[in-house]
C-alpha cells in the first residue's frame, strides 16, 4: 500500500555532474524516492546510473543540484569546480554495496563487519560481534564467521559486503552491480539476500543489468540514459510496455540478447 | 694449483666475530632504514609539496649513485662539513642506513599505492573517519603487502654490508680479505667468506617466497 502524501525520503534536484569540461554524466536529474520504495535503476552504460549511486553515497562531487535525505539537506554544491557540501551525519544512514565486494582482506568476516560499528559508533566489540553472527547466520554465512575473503566465494563476499552495510542499521541501501561480477550460478543467492530485505521494507535503490532481477525487486523502474530520466514508473510499464521510444529501444536490445 | 682450506681453522673466532659484526650492523641499520624509509615512504605521498619534493631528492640520490660512494662521502666528508668525529661504526650505520631508508620507502611507497580507490570508497560508505582508514585499513594492508619486498631489501642491505670493510670497519668481509693478505690463500679464504654469506642469505631468500606466497593468498580479494 502506497501512502500517497508521505514525504519523499529522497530529493535529487537538478543533479549535473561531468568529469572535465567534455564528459558530462548527469545532465540535471532529478528523482524523488518515497520511504518504502525499491527503486531499480536500468539503462545503456555511461548513461550515468552508477554514478548517480556513488554521487548519492557521498563518493563523487557534484558541479551543481542538491539532495535531501529524510527531509534533511545531504548533499548540495557551491558551482562547478567548487566544493561539494556533504553532510556526513546523513550519509551514515545510507549503505552501499559494489560490485567488487570491496570487503577489506587483511580482516575476517566477523572483523569486517564490526570495524564501523566499533570505530563509529563506538559499540562495543563483544555487542557488535554478537549483532554480526545473528546477521551472518541470517544469510547463511554462520560457518564463515572466522574465515578471511580470500577465502570465500564470489556470491559469499557480496552476502558479507550486504551485511557490513546492515550492521549499522541503513535507512536506505544502494546496490551498484552488485551482482555483474559474479559466476551466473552464484548470482541467485546474493539477490536471494537482497530480496529477504525487500521483504522486511528496506528503501533501496538498485542499479543491475539483470532484468529478471529488476521485475522481481523494483516497486518502480527508472530508465537513465544520456544524464537524464528518460522513463520512470512501475516494473510493469518501464519493462513491460515502455512508452518512450528509447526506453522500448533497449528493452528489446536486452531481452533480445538474452534469449 | 693446490686449495688448502685448513689453514682456515684457525681463524674460526676472528671469522664469528667479523659475522657478528656483519649481523649487528645489519640489524640496526634494518631497523633504523625501515623506520626512516616508512617516513619517507609516507612523505613522498605528503600533499606539501616541499615535503614531497625534498623526499623525492634524497631517494632519487642514494637510489642513483654507488652504496661505495655515499659510504666513503659520509666517511670523509660529513667529519668535515659538521666538524666532528665519527667513528666507523658510526658512519656505516648512517650510510647504510640512508641506503636502506632510500630503498624501503619505495618498497612502502609502492605497497601503499596498491591499496585500491575501492578499498577507500568501502570506508567512505562505512563512514569510517579519515583517521580509522588510514590505521585499521590502509596501513595495515600496506605494511603486509610490504613485508616480501621488505625481507628481500634486507637481504640485499646484509649483502651490501660488507662495504663497510672498505672504511676499516671489522666486519665479515674485512676479516676475510685480512685472512687472505695474511695466508695468501685469498681462493680459500674469500670462498669461505662467500659461503657464510650465501648460508645466511639463502635461507631468508627462501623464506621470503614462502612469506609472499603466504601473504598474497590471504590478500588476494
Amino acid at each position: 500500500m502506497t501512502m500517497p502524501f508521505s514525504p519523499p525520503l529522497v530529493r535529487m534536484q537538478n543533479l549535473h555532474k561531468s568529469y572535465g569540461p567534455e564528459i558530462q554524466v548527469l545532465k540535471g536529474l532529478d528523482i524523488e524516492m518515497k520511504p518504502g520504495e525499491r527503486v531499480v535503476v536500468i539503462g545503456p552504460s555511461g548513461g550515468g546510473k552508477s554514478t548517480l549511486l556513488r554521487v548519492m553515497m557521498g563518493l563523487e562531487k557534484i558541479d551543481s543540484g542538491s539532495i535531501t535525505f529524510g527531509g534533511k539537506p545531504y548533499i548540495s554544491s557551491e558551482g562547478v569546480g567548487r566544493k561539494t557540501v556533504i553532510d556526513t551525519e546523513v550519509r551514515r544512514s545510507i549503505g552501499m554495496v559494489f560490485q567488487h565486494y570491496t570487503l577489506f582482506p587483511h580482516l575476517n568476516v566477523v572483523q569486517n563487519l564490526i570495524l564501523a560499528p566499533c570505530k563509529v559508533r563506538g559499540e562495543r566489540k563483544a555487542e557488535a560481534t554478537e549483532r554480526a553472527i545473528a546477521l551472518l547466520s541470517r544469510f547463511g554465512l554462520g560457518a564463515k564467521a572466522k574465515a578471511f575473503p580470500a577465502q570465500l566465494s564470489g556470491g559469499q563476499k557480496q552476502r558479507v559486503a550486504i551485511a557490513r552495510a546492515l550492521m549499522l542499521d541503513p535507512k536506505l541501501m544502494l546496490f551498484d552491480e552488485v551482482t555483474s561480477a559474479l559466476d551466473p550460478e552464484l548470482v541467485a543467492e546474493v539477490e536471494q539476500v537482497i530480496l529477504q530485505l525487500a521483504n522486511q521494507n528496506m528503501p533501496m535503490m538498485i542499479v543491475t543489468h539483470d532484468m529478471w532481477f529488476a521485475r522481481n525487486i523494483a516497486s518502480r523502474v527508472i530508465f537513465c540514459a544520456g544524464g537524464v530520466v528518460v522513463e520512470d514508473g512501475p516494473p510493469e510499464q518501464v519493462l513491460g510496455s515502455p512508452k518512450e521510444e528509447r526506453t522500448k529501444d533497449f528493452i528489446e536490445r536486452v531481452f533480445h540478447i538474452r534469449q | 694449483m693446490d686449495l688448502n682450506f685448513s689453514v682456515l681453522l684457525r681463524f674460526q673466532d676472528a671469522l664469528l666475530l667479523g659475522l657478528w659484526m656483519t649481523i649487528k650492523l645489519t640489524l640496526i641499520c634494518m631497523v633504523l632504514g625501515c623506520t626512516l624509509g616508512f617516513l619517507v615512504g609516507l612523505a613522498r605521498t605528503s600533499r606539501n609539496v616541499f615535503v614531497r619534493g625534498l623526499s623525492s631528492v634524497y631517494v632519487e640520490f642514494f637510489r642513483g649513485t654507488p652504496v661505495l660512494i655515499q659510504l666513503f662521502w659520509i666517511f670523509f666528508c660529513l667529519p668535515l662539513l659538521l666538524g666532528v668525529e665519527l667513528s666507523n661504526l658510526t658512519s656505516g650505520v648512517i650510510a647504510l642506513t640512508l641506503y636502506m631508508g632510500a630503498i624501503t620507502s619505495e618498497t612502502f611507497r609502492a605497497s601503499l599505492k596498491s591499496v585500491g580507490p575501492e578499498q577507500l570508497d568501502a570506508c567512505v560508505a562505512l563512514g569510517l573517519p579519515k583517521r580509522v582508514q588510514v590505521t585499521s585499513v590502509v596501513l595495515p594492508q600496506a605494511v603486509l603487502r610490504a613485508i616480501p619486498t621488505l625481507l628481500s631489501n634486507c637481504v640485499s642491505l646484509f649483502k651490501e654490508s660488507a662495504l663497510v670493510s672498505a672504511v676499516g670497519m671489522a666486519d665479515l668481509m674485512f676479516v676475510g680479505q685480512n685472512i687472505s693478505n695474511n695466508t695468501a690463500r685469498p681462493v680459500e679464504a674469500l670462498t669461505i667468506v662467500a659461503l657464510i654469506y650465501f648460508a645466511i642469505a639463502f635461507p631468508l631468500t627462501r623464506a621470503v617466497s614462502i612469506i609472499e606466497a603466504r601473504i598474497l593468498k590471504k590478500l588476494a580479494i
